[in-house]
């Protein structure tokens, strides 16, 4: 349901939760196979028995909630194009979902029991291509095609403690009822409430075969769904690494496979999936066209939080599809921002390097110019100052980047 | 009984300890400012508000900043005024974990303004939780008698709320010294503005 939830439900864990019991049910699972992987509902699909109709009422709420929230991203060329990757992958549902864009930093992505999914923004920015973005979406499809949140919702009731329901219930209720449902602070636990659902193991592994397919079936490289999986682990530990601290993995608590053995076994269905031969399309070019106008917008979102290890995989990641100007203005911004011995050379060397692309973007030329004057290169550092304020010259610092040349 | 009598006192002395040092029954989290010259920070600044304000106390621990210290007209939610009274190049503006994955940048003292600019922000996004952030101008200004710089933004917060916020500061012998204004956009930005405004064109360093 939530790509992320595997963490969150785990530190979850780890604070000795309520409903810690009934999730210790980890037994070793074979591999899920792609071909075993049917929809179990067909368009349109309505609930028809009380408990689920309750729960779809719920979930109306807080769609109405999220539908409404402020904190969306409402461009009207990328929400459609997200609605109509989930037309592609969606199966069966595949008109029966919605999709909201969420500007939120970080890497995440949901499925409600009603079928809408929320989409952080910052997944969009970490996406290569479009068939990494739609491998995400078609796990999350998954979810709902194999009816999972019913399912562990009535697992869920049949065999734990009935205190740890009502406090589950009353968590979604009170996200229903919309105290505080646009804060996405609040929306991440609401995730993790929905991750108390108990997408087991095998509901995840099932997601997974069931996602490679999908995207199989709609003519993607299924592999790109694993390599989704490689660079947010990657991700996760060059931030941790870089802070001192290391991912917890294998803990008594640890009854989920860990992201490696999920990654192993979304490698093998993506190749039982690949038809050999078959022409693949990753729509690496559509989808940096497609993203163009927020992409910016999305590096400044990730680059600010100043979370160097993080944010230097990312760019080293995006880079191997090519370095550009604007990739190597925003490296040597995580180094200005760590700011630590010898980082300022550092972002010097990063800008001097961004403006030598054709497309640099302003912002690079006015960092460019302020660190040649700070090493005492004056006349080339207000060229380079003149440069940023020729290309924008409405910048809302203007005013005080010309006091500087004058 | 012994036991009892100590987890008694461990409950009703901590509630104690804030209602003696408070006014009122806020549980001292605030102080009243009065209308007369009042130093702020470390006491190198002095301003002379226009009006009573809400000095919030400094927690230990939680945010002990010597250089820094935060007033409210109508709660910290509503509106803020942040004063930063000489930080030295190499501090941090909050008090953070070095394992936190998310830090506000570390001030240091050969910063130009749009480098100020851009710690500030980062200090919204990684403490304040804004998802969007836009700078509205930055121009030159004076600034207890130094030239310094003025930074206009507003940023839409995760609660839904969008904030609308001022700075006026100056780095005087590699120290920042700062004032920032920050309100809820609608209708709170515009009442205190002008306390603000006249608090910074007033404020003089001590001594």
């Amino acid at each position: 349901m939530c790509i992320r939830c595997e963490i969150s439900r785990r530190s979850l864990l780890m604070g000795g939760g309520a409903a810690a019991a009934s999730l210790a049910t980890g037994v070793a699972q074979a591999r899920i196979l792609p071909k075993n992987m049917v929809p179990l509902i067909g368009p349109g699909f309505r609930p028809t028995e009380t408990d689920e109709i309750g729960l779809w009422g719920l979930m109306d709420r807080v769609e109405e909630e999220v539908s409404g929230s402020n904190l969306l991203i409402k461009d009207a060329s990328i929400v459609a194009y997200l609605q109509h990757i989930i037309g592609r992958v969606g199966g069966p549902a595949a008109r029966d979902m919605r999709i909201y864009l969420a500007h939120v930093p970080d890497f995440n992505a949901m499925m409600f029991p009603s079928g809408f999914a929320v989409v952080f923004s910052g997944l969009l920015l970490r996406m290569r291509n479009e068939a990494q973005l739609a491998g995400v979406i078609a796990h999350e499809s998954g979810h709902f095609l194999r009816r999972h949140l019913i399912r562990s919702w009535r697992d869920m009731k049949r065999k734990s403690d009935i205190f740890a329901i009502g406090a589950m219930a009353a968590g979604i209720g009170g996200g229903a009822a919309g105290i505080y449902m646009g804060d996405y602070v609040q929306l991440a636990q609401l995730a993790t409430i929905l991750s108390l659902f108990q997408y087991s193991r095998a509901m995840e592994a099932e997601a997974d075969a069931m996602g490679a397919r999908l995207i199989a079936e709609a003519g993607y490289a299924p592999m790109e769904m694993a390599t989704v999986w490689e660079q947010l682990i990657g991700e996760m530990n060059a931030s941790a690494r870089y802070r001192r601290k290391y991912r917890e993995r294998g803990s008594l608590f640890d009854t989920h496979p860990s992201p490696e053995s999920r990654m192993a076994d979304l490698r093998i269905s993506a190749n039982e999936v690949t038809v050999p031969g078959k022409v693949y399309d990753a729509g690496h070019e559509r989808y940096l066209k497609t993203i163009a106008p927020i992409r910016q917008m999305l590096l400044e979102d990730q680059v600010k939080l100043n979370d160097p290890g993080g944010s230097q995989y990312l760019l080293n990641t995006l880079a191997l599809d090519g370095w550009d100007g604007t990739l190597r203005y925003y490296e040597g911004e995580v180094w200005r921002l760590r700011n630590r011995v010898g980082d300022e050379d550092r972002a010097a060397q990063s800008y001097a390097v961004a403006v030598a692309y054709p497309d640099a973007p302003p912002e690079a030329w006015r960092s460019h110019g302020l660190e040649l004057i700070k090493q005492g290169r004056s006349g080339e550092g207000k060229a380079a100052l003149g440069r940023y304020l020729k290309m924008k010259p409405t910048a809302p610092d203007a005013p005080f980047i010309r006091q500087m040349i004058s | 009984m012994r036991k009892y009598k100590l987890a008694l006192a461990a409950a009703v002395l901590p509630l104690t300890a804030c209602s003696t040092v408070g006014e009122g029954s806020d549980l001292g989290v605030y102080s009243l400012v009065r209308v007369k010259p009042t130093k702020v920070g470390n006491g190198s600044i002095v301003v002379d508000p226009p009006r009573p304000w809400n000095r919030q106390r400094r927690f230990f621990f939680f945010d002990s900043v010597r250089w820094v210290e935060d007033w409210t007209l109508n709660g910290p939610y509503l509106d803020a005024i942040t004063f930063v009274s000489g930080l030295p190049s190499g501090e941090y503006l909050v008090r953070q974990r070095k394992t936190d994955e998310r830090q506000v940048p570390k001030f240091r003292g050969n910063m130009t303004a749009p480098e100020i600019t851009a710690l500030l922000e980062s200090a919204y996004r990684v403490r304040g939780g804004a998802v969007e952030f836009h700078t509205l101008n930055l121009a030159p200004r004076q600034f207890l008698g130094y030239p310094g710089f003025q930074f206009d933004y507003e940023h839409l917060d995760g609660d839904e709320l969008w904030r609308k916020g001022r700075a006026v500061g100056a780095i005087i012998d590699g120290r920042l010294y700062l004032m920032m204004y920050d309100a809820a956009r609608s209708h709170y930005y515009a009442n205190a503005l002008p306390d603000f405004e006249m608090m910074a064109n007033n404020a003089r360093l001590n001594g």
